[in-house]
């Protein structure tokens, strides 16, 4: 291979070149990216950027001399607008083609926009790149009234910046206790008290419009069963992305909900690879966490080169909140019953969910080790008791050697 | 605590448990970072406390198999040569030679371990 042209500068894309390097690929690599400057770390801008703590220069991928001592070509603010696997070229905005045997779509996705009458007054913000970030740090003044829709991982962790910063919040999901799904009910709704607890004002409900009276600074967020609406200077949407799979559609790729992947992230054509959060494996749940994009550049890598696949550990993603770390690993829905360690709402606190007596998920606040422990008893697939899991004084590396 | 060519005195042997750590403070060994002191299955390892990659204290890490793992972002570190293992690190942090004598555990500050 002369050249492998990756679309797309988030985490999957670069650690794709990494593992391109480290695995011994020495042809041509070019990384285009439709942002300009370095290539940056997305989990920051809804904490530390959204804070005022970190800059750009702190967020970065990889140092600026990276992209030379890797040889990665890094051509910022080149938006590929088409990709033609058979004649191995990709077009740029403006009309120029670029030859590349293969293609790496790491094209991750666009925030979801609310779907609603005035869900696109420019009091609304969505939430994914670094320019998005700045422009919403500028409006969490002290006592703004924000609203933030979308109690996941990004909402929760947008309300608990705005309150920290001196806004006055409402956190709307419609949804009683987000989170249930992936981290069971234990520990989701400790998560989703302590949203209230920290001054937040939680309401479940739908959004059902938002108006701005003629002239106005501020805008009505109206909520399904409210007859108040909610008044608000800068309204956060949280709600999930669509995958950025317009490349991979015009291209005539198998796409359904992501870009079809195999686990060597080969597309339905044999010289175009997805990663990320624009991937899905056949037959798998598409998942959008930092960890698994940076697995996918590693075994996009591997299949592009022949190599043996990575193993891939169990899912694994964190959230900061409140100043509180939850982890999670494994998939709580494929588990039958949980066990807890520690008293929800009382501090740290770890839920394992068990499947027979196989560990297959485990969820924690504030309990990084025990989530460590999870993942290597999920992965070895080691026989766990259940009473020495919930007693606390049992150290749970000893569990790991059965 | 005491420093010279003899090394710096970080801990007794049992202080430190099995695939657990000490980060010793820049302070007490003089040091640019502090210096974390693994034990994987009895034996001991020092490398600079602070990830490559982020913020954290790889002395909170998992210490396992020779290798030590960020509790942040999962990044693992040869606990002999300071080297990542794996992404998203990819810059080593230094190792730093460990010596036991009669029972203590004396760290050599910027003395390459390997």
């Amino acid at each position: 291979m002369k050249r492998i042209a990756v679309v797309g500068a988030g985490l999957a894309a670069v650690s794709t070149c990494d593992a391109l390097r480290t695995q011994g690929y020495d042809g041509e690599l070019v990384l285009f990216s439709a942002e300009e400057g370095l290539p940056y770390d997305r989990p920051p801008l809804s904490k530390d950027v959204l804070l005022g703590k970190a800059r750009r220069e702190d967020v970065l991928l990889r140092p600026a001399d990276w992209y030379e001592q890797r040889g990665v070509e890094l051509w910022p603010g080149a938006a590929v607008t088409a990709i033609h696997p058979e004649q191995g070229t990709v077009e740029l905005a403006g009309g120029s083609a670029v030859g590349a045997e293969r293609i790496v779509l790491a094209t991750g996705g666009t925030p979801r926009a609310l779907p609603v009458p005035g869900g696109d007054d420019p009091s609304v913000h969505l939430l994914r790149t670094w320019e998005e970030s700045e422009r919403l740090r500028e409006r969490l003044l002290p006592g703004a009234r924000v609203v933030v829709v979308g109690a996941g991982l990004i909402g929760a962790e947008t309300a608990a910046v705005a309150v920290a910063l001196g806004c006055r919040v409402t956190l709307v999901d419609p949804v009683a206790v987000p989170l249930t799904a992936a981290v069971g009910p234990e520990i989701a709704e400790v998560l989703h008290r302590r949203h209230a607890e920290e001054g937040i004002e939680v309401v479940t409900g739908g959004v059902e419009r938002i108006e701005r009276a003629e002239g106005s600074e501020e805008v009505s967020v109206h909520i399904s069963g409210r007859p108040v609406p909610l008044a608000a200077d800068t309204v956060v949407v949280g709600i999930g992305i669509r995958p950025g799979t317009a490349l991979a559609e015009a291209a005539g790729l198998t796409v359904d909900n992501g870009v079809v992947v195999d686990a060597a992230q080969r597309t339905s054509h044999p010289h175009v690879f997805a990663v990320g959060d624009v991937a899905r494996q056949d037959g798998h749940r598409r998942h959008e966490h930092w960890e698994a994009a940076q697995q996918d550049g590693e075994a996009a890598a591997a299949g592009l080169l022949g190599k043996p696949m990575p193993q891939r550990p169990a899912q694994w993603f964190w959230s900061d909140r409140h100043g509180s770390r939850l982890e999670a690993v494994g998939s709580m829905a494929d588990a039958g019953r949980t066990v807890l360690r520690g008293v929800p709402g009382g501090g740290p606190c770890t839920v394992f969910g068990l499947r027979g007596d196989r560990l297959v998920a485990a969820a924690a606040i504030d309990r990084v080790r025990d989530i460590k422990a999870a993942r290597r008893l999920i992965d070895r697939g080691v026989a766990v008791d259940a009473a020495r899991l919930a007693d606390e004084t049992t150290d749970l590396r000893t569990l790991l050697r059965g | 605590m005491s420093t010279t060519s003899t090394g710096i005195r970080v801990a007794a042997e049992g202080d430190i448990p099995e695939g657990e750590a000490l980060a010793v403070p820049a302070g007490v060994t003089g040091h640019t970072d502090a210096i974390a002191v693994f034990n994987d299955e009895g034996t001991y390892y020092a490398l600079d406390d602070t990830c490559s990659h982020g913020q954290a204290s790889l002395a909170e890490g998992w210490v396992e198999g020779g290798e030590v793992e960020c509790p942040l972002h999962s990044a693992r570190f040869c606990l002999r040569t300071g080297k990542p293992q794996c992404m998203p690190a990819t810059d080593a942090v230094r190792s730093h030679r460990v010596e036991v004598r009669d029972g203590e555990i004396f760290v050599h500050p910027g003395q390459e371990a390997a």
